[in-house]
């Protein structure tokens, strides 16, 4: 049983390949990844504990999505039980030309897959906004979109390049890149999360919410609105269902309602603290803690009952 | 030049039950044209009133996606016109057989320049129709574009791209992911209510379209359900702080310094 790895220029797909592994022996088959985008991404990712990359060449002026074709004829000439690639727009993008080639669903939301005994890989997962789980058994090929993991540290496995001339790359090209570079924050492996809903009225109430993260030594993460269309915070600092899923020491939620979209990116927190104005927002069937009140209030209080915590 | 535009007709999970078999109730929901669809119509809006030509709206799914409800809330979102696969045996439909559909309705509209959907569905928000179907249509495809302009066969096209953006050009026919803030989509008047109730829409079955199942190869199943339930969540403790904003504060803190966790 083949299980292959689809990777769109992010090398970091070591859970992608522990999960791989765990299915392809228990059934003789080996791990295979497919890698779009520079050399050194297909270099981390042979270090994931995958059997071997196939790797594109460097893309030049094409976007990895330009690959989508090559890709999906590569996996569909090998074969295919099971493939994999994590939520990233570009791998997402890639693994469902794959999956059109094969003719096979698709599924998200995927929490866990496992061998099962000898009746095909089980699956675990989220669905429809996180409402509820399911536990599925694949018993023909399926494409899954699953966390990716971190980074592999382990050996090199090979890596062969697999020859593309431009003309199967389907007329796409990058004609400007701009603001690539900014510090992008791991909410994931952040122990304090402060996560900000649309509680919070006015972009000039942010420094009040930083004073109390740094109080807190807590990263920042945020509802969906106020990654996109406010535009407030990067879009990877949105937690929630097709966001980031982090399960910190401690998830501080202020001026966020509850809903089960958000719900399903922070329910994985050790202790859930809500601050929130409406003594029946849906968080606090979900917190430990809560205080019931005006956000403008108890955040600055908050903050200096942390300051005066550390002074003392 | 012609511009297809998906749209969903699907419920928010938020307002849905969940027995303690797992089993969705969605008998008390409400279905809409999702917010993000709207936004994908607006620029398909924008482009062909700059260039000419056609939006056409396509959608698949339950009866209800063909009922006057459903045309009179998705027409004014700047479709010129729509055709509707309606069939209850398409409810709650997977990413490929979707995608699936719209493959058959793009190849039966003919010409189409471009496919735009929006960036996930109300319901399920996979975020993967339109590369599944862009595979389907050997077509490239984009996710996340913040603009388009251009014509087909010389489509520029911007896209958020980490914390920045990209611009491409393409010189194929390609089906667009569009980020959920490319476009504030337009109110829509009492004029535009009333000139969209008459555009044309073509309502189709399943049946209509049954070639999906043998000419795009989809495998039947692949996935059984074993089991399912409600999220499985952590026992908590409820404890809610009263009092001044200053004393509850500092309970509070306290409360976290015992846990350990600050």
């Amino acid at each position: 049983m083949n299980v292959w790895i689809i990777v769109a220029a992010d090398p970091a797909v070591h859970g992608l390949a522990d999960a791989g592994r765990s299915i392809a022996s228990a059934s003789g088959g080996e791990v295979v990844a497919a890698v779009a985008g520079p050399r050194g991404v297909a270099e981390q990712v042979a270090r994931c504990g995958v059997d071997r990359v196939l790797w594109f060449g460097e893309p030049g002026e094409s976007p990895v999505e330009a690959y989508a074709p090559v890709v999906a004829a590569q996996v569909t000439r090998i074969g295919a039980a099971l493939v994999l690639a994590a939520g990233r727009s570009g791998d997402r993008v890639l693994l469902a030309a794959v999956a059109a080639a094969l003719g096979c669903p698709v599924l998200t939301g995927v929490n866990a897959v496992r061998a099962g005994n000898g009746a095909g890989p089980v699956v675990e997962r989220s669905v429809y906004g996180g409402i509820a789980e399911q536990t599925e058994r694949l018993t023909g090929p399926v494409a899954l979109v699953m966390a990716g993991g971190g980074l592999g540290r382990g050996e090199s496995a090979p890596v062969e390049e697999v020859a593309v001339e431009a003309g199967q790359l389907g007329g796409l090209t990058v004609t400007r890149t701009t603001g690539r570079d900014a510090a992008s924050v791991d909410l994931t492996a952040a122990p304090r999360v402060l996560a900000i809903g649309r509680g919070v009225r006015r972009r000039e109430d942010l420094p009040m919410i930083e004073a109390l993260a740094a109080a807190a030594r807590a990263g920042v993460g945020c509802s969906r609105p106020l990654a996109e269309g406010l535009g407030w915070y990067p879009r990877d600092r949105y937690i929630g269902v097709s966001g980031q899923k982090v399960a910190p020491q401690l998830y501080l939620a202020v001026g966020i309602s509850g809903e089960v979209q958000h719900m399903s990116g922070c329910r994985g927190a050790r202790v859930l603290v809500a601050v929130n104005k409406d003594p029946n927002a849906l968080i606090f069937a979900e917190a430990d803690y809560g205080i019931v009140g005006d956000l403008y209030d108890v955040v600055p209080a908050l903050t200096a009952a942390l300051e005066q915590g550390s002074a003392a | 030049m012609r511009i297809v535009v998906a749209y969903k007709w699907a419920p928010n999970p938020q307002d849905a039950t969940v027995g303690r078999d797992g089993r969705v109730d969605w008998s008390r929901t409400r279905a809409t044209v999702s917010d993000y669809d709207a936004v994908a119509a607006e620029l398909a809006r924008r482009v062909v009133d700059a260039g000419g030509g056609e939006v056409v709206g396509v959608c698949v799914g339950p009866a209800a996606a063909g009922s006057g409800a459903a045309r009179k809330a998705a027409l004014p979102k700047g479709y010129d016109r729509a055709v509707i696969v309606a069939d209850d045996r398409l409810d709650h439909l997977d990413t490929a057989t979707t995608a699936a559909y719209l493959a058959a309705l793009v190849r039966r509209i003919g010409e189409v320049g471009a496919v735009l959907c929006g960036d996930g569905s109300t319901d399920v928000g996979a975020k993967l129709v339109p590369a599944y179907l862009a595979g389907l249509l050997g077509w490239p495809c984009l996710m996340e574009v913040t603009a388009l302009s251009g014509a087909p066969g010389e489509w520029v096209v911007e896209r958020a791209y980490g914390a920045g953006t990209q611009q491409l050009r393409a010189t194929a026919p390609l089906v667009l992911g569009v980020a959920t803030d490319a476009a504030v989509p337009r109110a829509a008047g009492m004029k535009d209510i009333l000139a969209a109730s008459k555009k044309p829409v073509e309502t189709l079955t399943a049946d209509d379209l049954a070639e999906v199942g043998g000419v795009v190869g989809l495998r039947a199943g692949g996935v059984e359900l074993i089991e399912a339930r409600p999220p499985v969540l952590r026992p908590r403790r409820h404890q809610i702080f009263d009092g001044e904003p200053a004393a509850a504060a500092r309970d509070l803190v306290a409360a976290l310094r015992t846990e350990g966790v600050l």
